[in-house]
């Protein structure tokens, strides 16, 4: 069953001769149960993409349907609730909450969504694969940037999305993490039959990838394995 | 701040009223050319005919003068009273006891933290007349000025006028009207606001608390509004989560509600504080219910300077900081 998918979408900012045409005529399917990888170099349009399949930003054109409904119409409101419901945000920049200690960063969500977030069994095993059980109630300044970034992870993962949608979220980290990582992600597609979309440039994680597409000058191409 | 200023300036704007207020008038009547000043006034038997004397109802007659004694000058308002009428019921000493001849004076609290002793006599009036103090009473100042209450029928000496005139005025718990062409009256609030400097000060205050007010507003909104713009990006990222920005609003609100209310409070203790620190003599009065009110005050302003950045929340893009 095809869960994400993206139909003619168009994304420009500006206009006249300031006109920046970030995504072309882009036609994209996350399946659940798959990792699906987007590969591209910097400024192709990857973060554009990603921002629009989780209801962030508005196409210029074209429909965004997750499970069959259209959500690039949804007012701030809709979207908010459907990000909360159903995607695992991974950003490319890992912001945390520089005030909230590991563990708030995860249960702060608890006060507007107290219901359907994963079982603390789960999550500590999400913490233990990803190396940061230990950091629990450290604050961000304490943390490497490897260990905010597997942190961020493990705050999408908290939610118990149906999607999960990562940027770059191997940039900060070293060859074996990279693996464990791209072998979590895997692991959540395959076992919990979630659609993860990664979006990278990180070659490293071809290895995990049920589907890649080459993202160049906001051009799409599906490749074949 | 604000808490001390508006205590300063009911403490001063008090020590124009404690006497009429202690005295439960409603209202006044005195003779016409004195236009409301009630020192001025000058009352025949006559003109005073029309009006009883009893529980309700009294005769003052008031005149500024110089008391001295022991090396002491002090500037105090003589008020002329009868026995056993409105305002000498309303007398409540604190030390000695009432006149009981007509050279007997009971003089205001003030008098005391100045020097003047219980027994003492003094020099008082145009022709520097000699009275003995028997008594101390609080609430007694009149336009600024300690009170010496004394013998009515002494007041024509002590102020040097014919004793054609018998008093400045009536003053009454009941409505009073005029009732002869020689004599005005005045509701109490009328007669407040004529008292020399009276609204002028009230208003000069009214005017500093509030642009104190506006000010203190103005930095809690800069406060607010630099807190949040440097929370921006952190409430971008919970935005991108899916937390609503309602939330975000609503905690942002309620913590400045919190933070105002405990500033307030804080800003009350100080003030008391401070008031416990400044000599007797600089008139502070802390009035609760203005208290409240101007601490009701800063925090709905302050609640109300936090729109904006509550605006700002609401405006926050969530796609700024997945970029890069
Ligand atoms: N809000 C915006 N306004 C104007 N132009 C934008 C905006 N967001 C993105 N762009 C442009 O769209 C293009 C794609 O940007 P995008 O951030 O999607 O690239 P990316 O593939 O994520 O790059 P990177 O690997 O560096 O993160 C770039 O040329 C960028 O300048
Ligand atoms: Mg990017």
């Amino acid at each position: 069953m095809e869960k994400l998918v993206l139909k003619n979408i168009t994304k420009q900012f500006g206009s006249d001769t300031n006109l920046v045409t970030a995504l072309d005529d882009i036609n994209f399917t996350a399946e659940d149960g798959q990792l699906t990888l987007i590969l591209g170099p910097s400024g192709s349009g990857k973060s554009t993409l990603l921002t629009i399949l989780g209801g962030l930003q508005r196409p210029s054109q074209g429909q965004v349907a997750i499970n069959g409904q259209n959500i690039d119409q949804l007012s701030t409101k809709e979207a908010d609730q459907f990000r909360l419901d159903h995607i695992g945000f991974v950003l490319q920049s890992y912001n945390l909450v520089p005030y909230l200690n590991v563990k708030d960063q995860f249960t702060l969500v608890d006060q507007v969504k107290p219901k359907g977030n994963v079982t603390a069994q789960k999550f500590e095993s999400y913490l233990n694969t990803l190396g940061i059980t230990k950091l629990i109630n450290k604050f961000p300044t304490e943390l490497s940037g490897g260990q905010t970034q597997r942190v961020a992870i493990a705050r999408a993962l908290y939610t118990n999305p149906d999607f999960i949608l990562a940027d770059e979220p191997t940039a900060a980290l070293d060859s074996s993490r990279v693996e464990e990582v791209g072998q979590l992600f895997k692991n959540i597609a395959v076992q919990e039959d979630k659609a993860v979309v990664v979006v990278t440039h990180d070659l490293r994680l071809r290895a995990y990838a049920d589907r890649i597409y080459q993202l160049v000058d906001g051009k799409i191409s599906l490749e074949e394995i | 701040m604000i808490f001390i200023l508006s205590a300063l300036a009911f403490g001063l704007s008090r020590e124009n009223t404690t006497a009429v207020e202690a005295w439960h008038t409603n209202s006044v009547v005195m003779s016409k050319d004195a236009d409301g000043n009630l020192s001025q006034s000058l009352l025949t038997a006559d003109d005073l005919a029309d009006y009883a004397v009893n529980q309700d109802q009294a005769q003052v007659a008031l005149t500024p003068g110089i008391m001295k004694g022991a090396g002491l000058r002090e500037g105090v308002m003589f008020v002329g009273i009868n026995a056993d009428d409105l305002v000498s019921r309303s007398i409540t000493l604190t030390k000695g006891h009432l006149s009981q001849n007509s050279d007997e004076l009971v003089v205001s609290d003030k008098l005391r933290q100045k020097g003047f002793k219980l027994g003492q006599t003094v020099e008082l009036g145009i022709n520097n007349q000699n009275f003995k103090i028997v008594g101390f009473a609080k609430d007694a100042e009149y336009n600024i000025a300690p009170v010496a209450y004394g013998d009515i029928k002494e007041w024509s000496n002590v102020k040097g006028v014919s004793n054609r005139f018998v008093a400045s005025g009536v003053v009454s718990k009941k409505t009073l009207v005029a009732k002869s062409d020689q004599v005005k009256a005045y509701s109490k609030a009328q007669f407040l606001n004529k008292m020399p400097g009276y609204s002028a000060q009230n208003s000069t205050f009214l005017f500093m608390i509030v642009f104190l007010i506006v000010i203190s507003v103005i930095v809690v909104t800069i406060f607010l509004y630099i807190l949040t713009i440097q929370k921006v990006e952190n409430f971008a990222v919970l935005r991108a989560q899916g937390i609503p920005s309602r939330y975000l609003a609503l905690n942002t609100l309620s913590q400045t509600v919190i933070i105002m209310v405990s500033a307030v409070a804080l800003s009350v203790i100080l003030a008391l504080l401070v008031s416990l620190v400044i000599p007797t003599q600089v008139p502070m009065y802390f009035d609760i219910p203005l208290i409240l009110l101007t601490g009701l005050g800063l925090v709905v302003m302050g609640t109300l300077g936090s729109l904006i950045p509550m605006g700002i929340i609401a405006r926050i893009d969530p796609v700024t900081v997945i970029g890069g």
